[in-house]
């Protein structure tokens, strides 16, 4: 202690003091469970209340409303979380952790009730926005407080896709007979990149199905950007009118491609060749000279291809879709003529052989790119023997995709995966999640397909891998 | 009625950035003397005071058991003492307590605190939270109102003009006060340019350091003639506390003070207090709390604070004329300066500030960051 003569007030003195008293808290039983599990496993743990279900952090004892003795109903939190609310501190004193400025937030973790308060650092101030997601960034030695948690940092924005592939060594063609004889034998080459392709529309999924369904060439491209930006090397389309019809006309098709091209230039576009139904061959092949896609469907069979109830087996819609012999030969040759490599679209072994046998007057430059297509009400349903046996009939260069209709899509596209295939999702063929919701369009199945890639540890293929495998035109 | 207890003279000192050549015992002595002066009230243990209610802090005093350094100048020796060592409104509440039970009929109601003192009292309010949780963390009652200022102005869209309005007000309102705190009268333009404190509060927002003390003679109504002619009553008193961790409530919500003032309206017979009351005093100890106060005891529509700054509610309802707790006074003695204004105006000695034919007045103080523990007392002419 010192004393200070008070100006104005000579004869007066002010103490100087300081209050400091060590002393020891017990953080109570409760209390001691959650600092010694943050201290030594690095685990934020809270209370969950059984009869309100609030999830308490910090843990306490008893939940306050319902008067629930909570103190082992303990749950484990995520790291990660939420920044509900925050201050900017601007000035300095002896009991904040930090030199000013700096953040303090109120935090809700993943799994939790209610937020805490603590510090978010490693961004800039003016970036600190509420709904920011966050993680915990832990203490190298411990604290005794809170601060075992050190701060709060951004949570790390799980990588792109893109910025995967831009990290790895792009993929080079090997030798394809040893692979097909390696397919056959059951042991694919996993590290060959898995092209996922986002068929966005088909000609019959209406937007009262699902809203994400485009119609125009600007919704086309939208969506389009948006299945690459989540990994499709290559979108299938089947243009539309305004009101949904699907459509032949060449200035509506050519304008959703260039829309398409014009946002994503690197991305594939695969046109259909079936466009919709009750179209002639010559509205369907005509606009594919017209455009020049980078490729387009090619269909096998003549085959029922309806609307069926699959429970009750009532008919709503009985068609026919034609597919001669003459011309699965005609529009082949004047894909290949024009630079358009064909998507051949096999509903079932029958129209595999149908290619296979029409093929043998040379039309198909290899490597051939067939798609297995499951679930059609007149081709078949996905099984996998099926799917096997198909995969072994195909010539030794040949890629094969696979899409499915409704819950078939994404058994099917993991079989491929599995089998070193290729994957095609989107609304064409599924409106929905593999938990039921509807799709928020046809990129978030993309998701699906990455997830699929990403469990198998298969690359995603970049659009130039995708063109080097399919042998399409360069770009 | 007979519900009521009586507030027979009030005295004050000035408000101040720093009395430093005072000791808080002085403070309370010029207090107190005219008090004793005014009403000719005895220390006599059958007719005059036997209990004193006294209110101080702790940390603030440096010294725990603050009181035990006051007891002597406000005659508190030798008879019954107890401090209230929260928001000094609940002083009152207790005060009344104790009259209303019978316990007691006359009561002295001093209260100090030089905030000076201490080298910050950021930190005295740090020590407010618990050692594990949230004391490391530098939480403090600024950062804290902080975080409510932004969730609370979010949700009544108050903006940095509003509050600039409510402290450019406070200060000239404080100016009409002879005891309000000596502030630099500064224009709208002035505080939107001032510095950011804790975002979104600026320096301006938060009421400055204030050294202050005051006392209060209340009794019984059978007692009140006693000691002045013209007695004011306190007629209802309601307190609620909220949850302590922020994130378990809402500090948005006034869910505490909607609770006070439901409780202290009931006792006092106030069925809107928007037509029964004409004089309310609010402790915004910063500027987002005075709307947002307002709206907690329901004279601004719920989440609609800054349309209520824009269609004049602060002047309509005459709300803090004496500057309010933004002008200056220390923590914990905010709702003692908020009923003294009452007295003041109920009685009618505001001066300047005077509201014709105030009949009915509404104090409100909070204790703790972001508003935790509201309070509420109606007092009526
Ligand atoms: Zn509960
Ligand atoms: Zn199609």
């Amino acid at each position: 202690m010192t004393t200070k003569k008070t100006a104005g007030v000579e004869d007066s003195y002010q103490i100087e003091g300081k209050m400091a008293l060590p002393y020891s808290y017990f953080a109570g039983r409760v209390g001691s469970k959650f600092i010694t599990t943050l201290r030594d496993q690095k685990k934020i743990m809270g209370v969950k209340c059984p009869a309100c279900n609030t999830v308490y952090v910090p843990p306490r004892q008893v939940c306050d409303v319902d008067f629930t003795d909570i103190r082992d109903a303990w749950v484990e939190l995520e790291s990660t979380g939420t920044v509900k609310n925050f201050t900017v501190v601007r000035y300095d004193d002896k009991h904040l952790p930090r030199k000013a400025p700096f953040v303090l937030a109120l935090i809700q973790l993943e799994g939790a009730g209610t937020p805490f308060a603590h510090i978010l650092e490693e961004c800039k101030i003016e970036d600190v926005r509420i709904g920011m997601k966050v993680e915990a960034v832990f203490a190298k030695e411990t604290t005794q407080t809170i601060l075992d948690i050190d701060h709060f940092k951004p949570a790390a924005e799980k990588a792109s896709i893109h910025e995967v592939n831009a990290r790895r060594k792009q993929w080079v063609p090997t030798d394809e007979p040893a692979e097909a004889s390696t397919r056959k034998g059951g042991k694919p080459d996993m590290s060959k990149p898995v092209i996922i392709t986002a068929a966005l529309t088909g000609a019959a999924t209406m937007r009262n199905q699902n809203p994400s369904v485009p119609y125009k060439p600007e919704e086309f491209a939208e969506e389009a950007y948006k299945c690459w930006k989540a990994g499709a090397a290559m979108v299938h389309v089947h243009a539309r009118e305004d009101g949904g019809m699907a459509t032949h006309d060449h200035a509506r098709i050519k304008a959703t491609y260039d829309a398409i091209k014009d946002k994503c230039p690197e991305l594939i576009v695969c046109l259909s060749s079936a466009v919709g139904m009750g179209k002639t061959a010559e509205q369907r092949i005509s606009q594919i000279v017209y455009i020049k896609p980078d490729m387009a469907s090619l269909n096998t069979n003549t085959m029922n291809f309806g609307i069926v109830d699959r429970k009750t087996g009532k008919i709503f819609i009985d068609y026919v879709f034609e597919n001669t012999f003459g011309m699965l030969q005609d529009f082949g040759k004047v894909m290949e003529e024009n630079g358009v490599k064909p998507e051949i679209e096999c509903y079932d072994m029958g129209g595999l052989d149908n290619t296979l046998m029409i093929g043998k007057q040379g039309i198909f430059s290899d490597p051939m790119n067939f798609n297995f297509v499951w679930g059609v009400a007149g081709g078949q349903q996905f099984r996998t023997e099926a799917f096997i046996a198909m995969m072994n009939a195909l010539p030794p260069k040949a890629n094969f995709t696979t899409c499915g209709v409704g819950m078939d899509q994404y058994p099917c596209i993991m079989q491929s995966c599995i089998l070193g295939g290729h994957m095609r999702v989107g609304l064409e063929d599924n409106i929905r999640m593999p938990n039921g919701a509807l799709a928020k369009g046809s990129y978030e199945q993309v998701e699906v397909a990455v997830n699929i890639a990403n469990c198998l540890g298969r690359p995603v293929a970049t659009t130039d891998e995708a063109r080097l495998i399919m042998g399409l035109r360069k770009r | 009625m007979g519900k009521r207890l009586a507030v027979c003279a009030v005295a004050q000192i000035k408000n101040h950035p720093d009395y430093h050549d005072w000791r808080f015992q002085n403070m309370l002595l010029e207090c107190f003397e005219p008090i004793v002066e005014e009403t000719k009230v005895t220390f006599d243990m059958d007719k005059g005071i036997r209990t004193i209610i006294t209110c101080s802090d702790d940390m603030f005093d440096a010294r725990t058991i603050s009181d035990n350094g006051i007891t002597d100048v406000v005659g508190a020796h030798f008879r019954g003492e107890e401090k209230m060592a929260q928001e000094s409104i609940n002083g009152l509440g207790y005060a009344m307590a104790c009259i209303l039970s019978g316990h007691d009929d006359v009561i002295l109601f001093m209260g100090h605190c030089k905030e000076s003192q201490g080298e910050s009292r950021r930190m005295i309010s740090n020590l407010a939270y618990d050692p594990f949780y949230c004391r490391p963390l530098g939480m403090d009652y600024h950062n804290v109102d902080a975080l409510q200022a932004r969730a609370y102005m979010e949700k009544s869209k108050v903006t940095d003009e509003h509050l600039a309005k409510v402290v450019v007000r406070s200060r000239a309102n404080g100016k009409k006060n002879p005891y309000g705190r000596e502030n630099k009268i500064v224009s709208e333009k002035d505080v939107l340019n001032s510095p950011m404190y804790s975002d979104p509060l600026r320096e301006m927002h938060i009421y400055p350091v204030t050294d202050w003390a005051y006392g209060m003679l209340l009794c019984s109504e059978k007692r009140a003639k006693e000691f002045t002619k013209k007695p004011v009553w306190i007629t209802g008193y309601g307190s609620c506390m909220d949850r302590y961790f922020l994130g378990d409530r809402d500090i948005a919500s006034n869910f505490s003070l909607k609770n006070a003032a439901k409780r202290a309206y009931a006792m006092a017979g106030i069925k809107d207090p928007r037509k029964d009351v004409q004089v309310f005093e609010l402790s915004d100890q910063a500027a987002h709390q005075l709307p947002m106060w307002a709206e907690g005891v329901g004279i601004a529509e719920e989440g609609r604070g800054g349309q209520w700054i824009d269609d004049g509610g602060m002047e309509r309802f005459n709300v803090n004329l004496s500057g309010g707790q933004l002008n200056g006074n220390p923590l914990l003695l905010g709702g003692a300066a908020r009923a003294l204004e009452c007295y003041y105006q109920l009685s009618g000695q505001a001066g300047k500030r005077q509201v014709k034919g105030a009949k009915r007045a509404v104090a409100q103080a909070a204790t703790g960051g972001a508003g935790q523990h509201q309070a509420v007392i109606v007092m009526e002419a």
